[in-house]
């Protein structure tokens, strides 16, 4: 894509060197805090408590990381992670895609009011619902389990917004054709429509994946048995023995470690992610 | 006379049924009940009697309420024209497909796929007293050292400077689009009209955009509101309540003191703060818009 | 296996907006019937709704001895290809064609044999393992055409399958279409804006417009004998010319017509039913207007815009009172712009429209 800054003029184009050197400057900034972490995790956490000034010193370590994997709850914790992000993305891929496809596709009475309110929870923040979702799970005794972690998640109606919107973009001819190819809707949707929108479930998958796994309130307040913990929960609590027990050296590891699967995923699907979040318009 | 066959049946809606069963169960209830709740003298034994506004005028008259109303509605003010300005900024400066600017946008949004649980604990290691990133950079330059996270007007500011670092992808990526929209004949018309850059973007970029501005900062003030897991975990809200959000303020009451219904009033309020700042918004930038047509 | 097609008093309506009135016809077994009109006239809703990719408001349709509009689509026996041939794009060719009969459980052997000649006889063999995207436009419609095939349908629709062709391929595509009914001999009906291919391909036409059915008939009769204005002035190109008649009486033979730029026309015009005479309009097609020879007088015409076509010739001229008045003469006319002419209608090819736009019927007409 051409530049739009790159006029004809030499002075637009030595504004934007300007303005890339700014952007340079700003991306050490952003990687300092980053790279300071590492630079904790490689040490012993001994030496750290003398004074973080060893980071810039030798020798360094990767003792902490193998501390990790030799740690069961980290992975437990992990594992809890892997678990009801699967889940939840499961679930949401199946839910929005049958009722984006209803809602774009298929009609039916009050087929337009019943978007319009499934459109309103769009805007409905968490708080709004989250003290009555936890009375409700509460009773029905959903805590502490994986099925309660997964299940607020696959009410998102950005899903089925999506899902819509891509399912609106196949001609409608397609449809008549298979109508007339006396496939039942079940079929249609089956057989043609889901292969066609392959890439939006993948798009879809990814953003809800991330959503999950870094979901912070919800798991705080409905997985209080240590074993149930979440990655991103798991993180907090150890960080509440910050100075002292675990060590700084291990915490930071553990934080490494933590996000590893996520940049991981965002640098293999960075494409996916950065399309579902620009709609689409970003090269 | 036998039925016409109709295209519309009702058949149909059993597409949408399963996640319409899951959106009353998850969204329409809980928001019906949460409000109920806020209505009623609730605890951990069980729904107690309706008390009608009660829980409401106790939000308001909660000293602690008022003051993390006060630290949100700073924290909003300050840190969304930052997050919408730097966003700009960076999408005007890495608008283009060469390999260091595909790394520095790949780099500015890989912050925000972190948990805050991650991002809250980076910059604790930044933050601490005497032994964090910027306690040895000051030693360095021979400054005094500043416990940020422990002096009253330093928490918010930290943690709004976390929020930032983590947030800023996200405004970046939609003003790329927004910019990669603008038709190329614009520019080169300007070009012809022998336009300087300043102008350039003065009057013909950020017109362009105008809409998508509006948009991110909408996207932005309904984000910043609900704050929680930085100020939580990096400060505890502390010292002495000066960081603590209103959405702290929420859990406190309605997850650490169990007092439900008032829990409950608080967030109810929170919402609608939200949506009259939204609505503010949005009423601000289509006046100026119609008034520029 | 080919059946007719009935369409009993269908109304249909979007809303307010009602958009076929009260809708009647009859479709013969094996009979090639095309739908034609202006657009928006509804041809395309009424091949729809025979389809049933459209609710009937109002009315029935029925397909040989059964009534389909309470039906779903797949079950009517009917087969449709469409303007944009909506063939699945992730299917190759030959999964496209088997996919109609996959649904009904046809046998898998039946269904390769049906989708093997269907191929053969469309030509496509070689494309049945690619996917649309590699074929070109006039492929993609011949797949169209074969899904449609394989089915053995009782009727075949086909929704303007020529509009998104290029010139020169719409005409080879039309006489393949001519071809393969009468190949397969089956029922078909083929909406169109266009009256050559109206008029090239159709057993009946049927006009529509403005909510009704103008009129039903073969080409030659719609061309010869318009019942209305406006199939007058929509079939046939140039268009039929149209002077409006200031004063009508009943005289002698017949009709005498007195127009301003034309003079006193005599007919023999012998009405059939009683007529008002107000508001008549002569009609006359520009091949039935006579150029004559120099020195014999007729009517005087002022040639405005000339049109040299090979074959013959198209004089665009002004009559005196300024009404236009297209004449078509020989390809070696030398008629220039400017040149004022003498012209003579022929008195046999006369057409008197009355006051609401319904042709005059004579005797001997």
């Amino acid at each position: 894509m051409s530049s739009n800054s790159e006029t004809y003029k030499p002075e637009a184009l030595k504004a934007n060197r300007w303005l890339l050197w700014m952007a340079g400057i700003l991306s050490i900034i952003m990687m300092a805090p980053v790279a300071w972490l590492l630079g904790l995790s490689i040490k012993a956490n001994q030496e750290l408590m003398l004074g973080t000034d060893a980071v810039f010193r030798f020798p360094y370590t990767l003792v902490n990381y193998f501390n990790i994997l030799h740690s069961s709850q980290v992975f437990g914790w992990f594992f809890n992670s892997v678990v009801v992000a699967g889940g939840q993305t499961i679930g949401v891929l199946i839910l929005s895609s049958l009722a984006g496809y209803g809602f774009a596709r298929l009609e039916f009475p009050f087929r337009k009011t019943l978007f319009v309110i499934v459109l309103f929870g769009l805007t409905l923040p968490e708080q709004a619902v989250i003290i009555a979702r936890h009375q409700m799970f509460t009773w029905f005794g959903l805590h502490n389990s994986y099925i309660g972690l997964m299940l607020p998640g696959m009410s998102s109606a950005l899903g089925v917004f999506l899902m819509a919107q891509f399912f609106r973009a196949i001609p409608k001819e397609i449809d008549e054709a298979a109508l007339l190819d006396n496939a039942s809707q079940l079929r249609i949707f089956w057989k043609i429509m889901l292969p066609l929108t392959l890439p939006a479930q993948a798009t879809l998958g990814i953003f809800t994946f991330l959503q999950a796994w870094n979901d912070y309130w919800w798991p705080l307040i409905s997985a209080t048995k240590k074993d149930m913990f979440t990655l991103t929960i798991g993180i907090a609590s150890s960080q509440s023995n910050f100075a002292q027990t675990d060590g700084l050296g291990f915490l930071a590891a553990q934080a490494v470690f933590a996000s590893l699967p996520v940049l991981i995923v965002y640098l293999l699907f960075q494409r996916h992610i950065v399309t579902a979040v620009s709609g689409g318009a970003v090269k | 006379m036998a039925e016409h066959y109709r295209r519309s049946q009702a058949r149909n809606g059993l597409f949408v049924l399963p996640y319409l069963i899951v959106f009353v169960a998850l969204l329409v209830f809980p928001l019906g009940w949460g409000i109920w709740l806020s209505l009623h003298k609730v605890d951990l034994f069980g729904p107690g009697r309706f008390i009608g506004m009660t829980n409401y005028w106790r939000v308001f008259a909660d000293p602690i309420f008022l003051q993390a109303l006060r630290n949100t509605i700073i924290f909003v003010a300050v840190s969304v024209p930052v997050l919408v300005g730097l966003g700009l900024f960076l999408a005007l400066a890495l608008n283009r497909t060469t390999r260091t600017t595909s790394f520095m946008r790949g780099l500015f949004f890989s912050s925000s796929v972190l948990s805050v649980t991650i991002v809250t604990l980076i910059w604790r290691f930044v933050f601490i007293p005497g032994d964090g990133l910027l306690a040895q950079v000051s030693r360095y330059f021979g400054w005094e050292t500043i416990n940020f996270l422990s002096t009253s007007g330093w928490s918010l500011f930290s943690v709004g400077v976390t929020t930032v670092w983590w947030c800023l992808g996200l405004p970046m990526m939609l003003f790329l689009a927004a910019l990669q929209q603008i038709p190329n004949d614009l520019y080169e018309a300007a070009a012809l009209d022998n336009a300087n850059p300043w102008r350039v973007l003065t009057r013909i970029t950020l017109p362009s955009i105008a809409r998508t501005i509006m948009l991110v900062t909408i996207i932005q003030i309904v984000m910043q509101f609900q704050l929680f897991g930085q100020a939580q975990l990096m400060t505890n809200g502390g010292p002495n309540g000066t960081s603590r959000p209103l959405v702290m303020y929420i859990y406190e009451v309605g997850f650490l003191r169990w007092d439900i219904g008032k829990g409950a009033a608080a967030s109810q309020i929170l919402f609608l703060i939200i949506l009259c700042a939204a609505m503010a918004q949005y009423l601000v930038s289509t006046r100026k818009s119609g008034d520029a047509a | 296996m080919s059946a007719s097609i009935e369409i009993t008093n269908v109304t249909k309506r979007f809303g307010a907006v009602t958009v076929l009135e009260d809708i009647s016809l009859t479709i013969k077994p094996h009979e090639f019937a095309v739908f034609l009109g202006p657009s928006g006239c509804g041809k395309s809703t009424l091949l729809r709704m025979i389809a049933g990719l459209e609710d009937v408001t109002e009315g029935s349709i029925s397909v040989g001895e059964s009534r389909v509009d309470t039906l779903p689509p797949g079950q009517r026996g009917i087969a449709m290809v469409f303007q944009s041939y909506a063939l699945y794009p992730h299917m190759t060719v030959a999964q496209n064609m088997a996919f109609g009969l996959e649904n009904i459980k046809v046998a898998k052997d039946e269904i390769e044999r049906r989708v093997r000649q269907a191929a053969e006889t469309l030509e496509i063999e070689q494309f049945l393992d690619r996917k649309p995207q590699m074929l070109s436009g006039g492929q993609r419609q011949r797949v169209a055409i074969g899904r449609a095939i394989v089915k053995e349908p009782k009727a075949f629709l086909f929704d303007e399958p020529l509009s998104n062709l290029d010139a020169a391929l719409r005409g080879r595509t039309r006489l393949e279409l001519a071809r393969l009914h009468r190949r397969l001999g089956s029922t078909m009906i083929f909406v169109t804006h266009d009256q050559v291919e109206a008029m090239t391909l159709a057993d009946r036409i049927v006009i529509l417009n403005n909510r009704r059915i103008e009129q039903i008939g073969s080409p030659m009769e719609v061309y010869q004998k318009p019942a209305t204005r406006f199939v007058a002035s929509f079939i046939g190109s140039p268009a039929m010319n149209f002077v409006p008649v200031t004063h009508a009486t009943l005289d002698g033979p017949g009709l005498r017509l007195t127009t301003s730029g034309l003079g006193t026309v005599q007919t023999a015009i012998r009405p059939k039913n009683d007529l008002v005479m107000d508001g008549l309009t002569l009609g006359v097609r520009a091949e039935d207007v006579e150029v004559l020879p120099p020195g014999e007088t007729g009517t005087d015409l002022t040639a405005e815009v000339i049109e040299h076509l090979g074959d013959h010739t198209l004089i665009y001229g002004l009559l005196s009172d300024g009404t236009k008045l297209t004449v078509e003469t020989g390809g070696r006319s030398e008629v220039r712009v400017g040149d004022k002419v003498q012209v003579r209608l022929d008195p046999a090819a006369l057409h008197v429209f009355d006051a609401e736009g319904f042709a005059l019927d004579w005797e001997g007409r």
